[in-house]
């Protein structure tokens, strides 16, 4: 029986309810965005006692359904003003899903000056709210240790580190990997992060002790569908297994993770680098996935099982895709970080000109240490460097800045966690790439528009996941592009928002869509486990567009208009190498994608 | 003719080995297309999902190749 936990941080208190009707088949982003379009007063401060912070684990999570155990948070976002869902994997969602619990939603904040800091330890039909002040202003490598030690039971945990404590913009919220090596499973963007830390929570612990298995409504059919997109996602190139039949490698996810994209963007001139300054960078071999697996490769030769070195990594109990890895030292063998993502070697070594593996994955470690999105941190570092600060290409001086963020009395240590648009400004920079204040990850929207129409049309702020276009432009999946100015570009970005709407509501993870845009049966497979789950047949689009909808009538009350749904002027006027392109969609091209919306 | 080639993620197997990743090789082949060139290379047509020649893309198998270009093949890739 699924229910709804709602605290109230003002008093320190908790109460359940049953799942309303009108939530009866929402989860994940789904609910989320319901909740805080429903909730949230749109003009409310959002590092104030009147956001609220929202967590749902999706439809499917704790579910035998294949790689289905996401976990959105959603809030009014401090970096962007608007409404902001983030998802990660880790161990939450499966956690809560198998204590019956659909959402917690978090309201209110203790009294101004109160300088306590709580957890929130969450067990089958039990909540506590702990006082634990010793949890704040740690390292999480070294909270997430402690918290297993308090609670020997294997739990979940999300939270805020020292910059969300802050209320800093580029402040993540973290979550623990499966073996608990490692805080690096971010529901990264937004600044959510920060929306715990105002507050005044460390971490959601999440123990599933007596919890079971959720029970679909039609087994029959969700058994089917779980076991067609199982074999779907196993035979495909992109998400299948490690090595083929013949002892080759064969699965780009699991054999090169999602940093498999650093050369063929690279190759195709829309590799943001330096600053969104050219398309391509001479560094990227060194740190794409490629790279890595290689390092992998040599660190298990030298060292055996002793190496803490892994691709082919899952980042949630039963995920068959397995995209993520464990990046080691090259002298001790022993875990530097995990996972090592496109997007955050894009944006700690591609957009700073970093070309230095050890100094990338240093600077993510630094990143899930103290509590950041590494994009936004990425970008804000790239800000330090176009305003003067430190010199593209410098590692050891971007890193020197970031570990400014440990002190409390440190300027610049500030400066480097408050996000792009404010560092930028701070610093007289005029090339900024955010859009509604949050910063572009690594596909540059010049070369390749449909993803910069997302980027300028999403409620979220710069965001590739919110409409992956990148799919039909780059990697020719669903149609083969050879130029994306042929394509619909507001349709494409349109299909594309609303069926990633629908994926992060399920608990799927969004990479499923590789296989299933690619195979009817894989796709099948998905309705099927979804639909037999609810035991209600619903539509992907209509489901999808539901979502967009709430989170378009958030914004539009939180003051948002057409004008914010535009790129930075940089973007238009200044041609990237080595395709010497602008981003040239018309307004009215933008405007029209979510026309009469 | 001699054609510049570069491989990456699961296709670098074909590459000669000691291949840094990002670099290219030196291929000799009698064809003219493409395809005859994936062929020299020895994996599967299907195997060679995005192709750019001189950096621009290309989904024609018969797309002729002069000497000289540089011809950079990727296998079906995802991520993001």
């Amino acid at each position: 029986m699924s229910k709804i936990l709602r605290i109230d941080m003002s008093d320190l208190s908790h109460k359940w309810e049953a799942v309303p009707k009108e939530y009866e088949i929402l989860a994940g982003r789904a609910f989320t965005s319901a909740v805080v379009n429903k909730e949230v007063e749109p003009m409310s401060h959002p590092l104030r006692e009147n956001n609220m912070f929202v967590i749902s684990p999706g439809l499917l999570a704790g579910t035998p359904a294949p790689s289905s155990g996401r976990l959105s948070v959603g809030a009014k976002s401090p970096l962007t003003g608007g409404i902001k869902e983030a998802n990660a994997g880790g161990l939450t969602a499966d956690r809560l899903a198998r204590i019956g619990i659909r959402g917690i939603i978090i309201d209110g904040a203790p009294s101004r000056g109160s300088k306590d800091w709580y957890s929130i330890v969450v067990r089958k039909d039990n909540c506590e709210i702990v006082k634990t002040n010793n949890y704040a202003d740690k390292g999480l490598y070294e909270l997430i240790g402690k918290i297993w030690k308090d609670y020997p039971v294997k739990p979940g945990i999300i939270g805020c580190g020292i910059a969300g404590q802050r209320l800093m913009k580029c402040a993540g919220v973290f979550g623990n990997n499966p073996e608990n090596t490692d805080p690096g499973r971010y529901a990264g963007r937004g600044g959510l992060g920060a929306v715990l830390g105002s507050k005044r929570i460390v971490a959601i612990i999440s123990d599933s002790t007596g919890g079971e298995i959720p029970t679909p409504k039609d087994k029959e059919r969700f058994d089917r569908g779980r076991k067609a997109l199982r074999e779907a996602l196993d035979k495909h190139p992109v998400t299948g297994k490690l090595t083929s039949d013949d002892g080759k490698p064969f699965g780009g996810l699991k054999n090169y993770g999602t940093n498999i994209l650093q050369n063929i963007l690279n190759e195709a001139g829309g590799l943001p680098s330096m600053g969104f300054s050219s398309g391509r960078f001479d560094g990227a071999a060194k740190i794409s996935g490629e790279a890595v697996h290689e390092l992998v490769d040599k660190t298990k030769k030298k060292f055996g099982d002793a190496a803490e070195a892994s691709y082919a990594h899952a980042c949630h109990p039963g995920c068959v895709m397995r995209c993520s890895n464990a990046v080691p030292y090259e002298k001790t063998g022993k875990l530097h970080v995990s996972p090592l993502e496109y997007e955050s070697a894009w944006a700690l070594g591609t957009n700073l000109g970093i070309g230095v593996l050890h100094d990338v994955a240093e600077l993510n470690r630094l990143c899930n240490d103290l509590g950041l999105d590494t994009i936004e941190a990425g970008n804000t570092l790239a800000m330090l460097m176009e305003g003067g600060l430190i010199k593209y290409g410098d590692g050891p001086g971007a890193i020197k800045a970031l570990k400014e963020a440990y002190s409390t009395d440190s300027a610049l240590g500030r400066l480097v966690c408050s996000g792009t648009q404010t560092a930028g400004e701070a610093l007289g920079v005029t090339r900024i790439p955010v859009v509604k204040g949050q910063a572009l990850p690594a596909y540059d929207p010049r070369p390749i528009r449909g993803i910069g129409v997302t980027y300028a049309t999403t409620t979220m702020g710069a965001d590739h996941t919110a409409g992956y276009t990148i799919a039909a432009e780059i990697l020719g999946i669903k149609g083969t592009v050879t130029d994306p100015r042929a394509l619909n570009k507001a349709e494409l970005s349109r299909a594309f928002q609303a069926t990633t709407a629908y994926i992060d509501a399920t608990g799927y993870c969004l990479f499923i869509a590789f296989c299933i845009l690619d195979d009817d049966d894989g796709f099948k497979g998905m309705t099927d486990s979804v639909n037999g789950f609810l035991g209600k047949d619903i539509d992907v689009t209509e489901y999808g567009m539901a979502i967009l909808k709430n989170e378009r009538a958030f914004n539009k009350n939180a003051g948002f208009t057409e004008k914010d749904d535009r790129l930075p002027e940089f973007f238009r006027t200044e041609p990237l190498p080595p395709h010497n392109v602008t981003f040239d969609v018309t307004d009215a091209e933008l405007d029209a994608v979510f026309k009469g919306m | 003719m001699r054609v510049q080639v570069k491989l990456y993620a699961t296709l670098r197997e074909y590459a000669p080995s000691n291949t840094e990743i990002g670099a290219s090789f030196v291929v000799e082949f009698d064809g003219n297309t493409l395809g005859e060139l994936v062929q020299r290379l020895g994996f599967e047509i299907d195997r060679a999902k995005i192709v750019m020649i001189n950096g621009n893309r290309v989904v024609d198998m018969s797309t002729p190749v002069n000497e000289d270009d540089l011809v950079v093949i990727f296998p079906p890739v995802g991520g993001g």
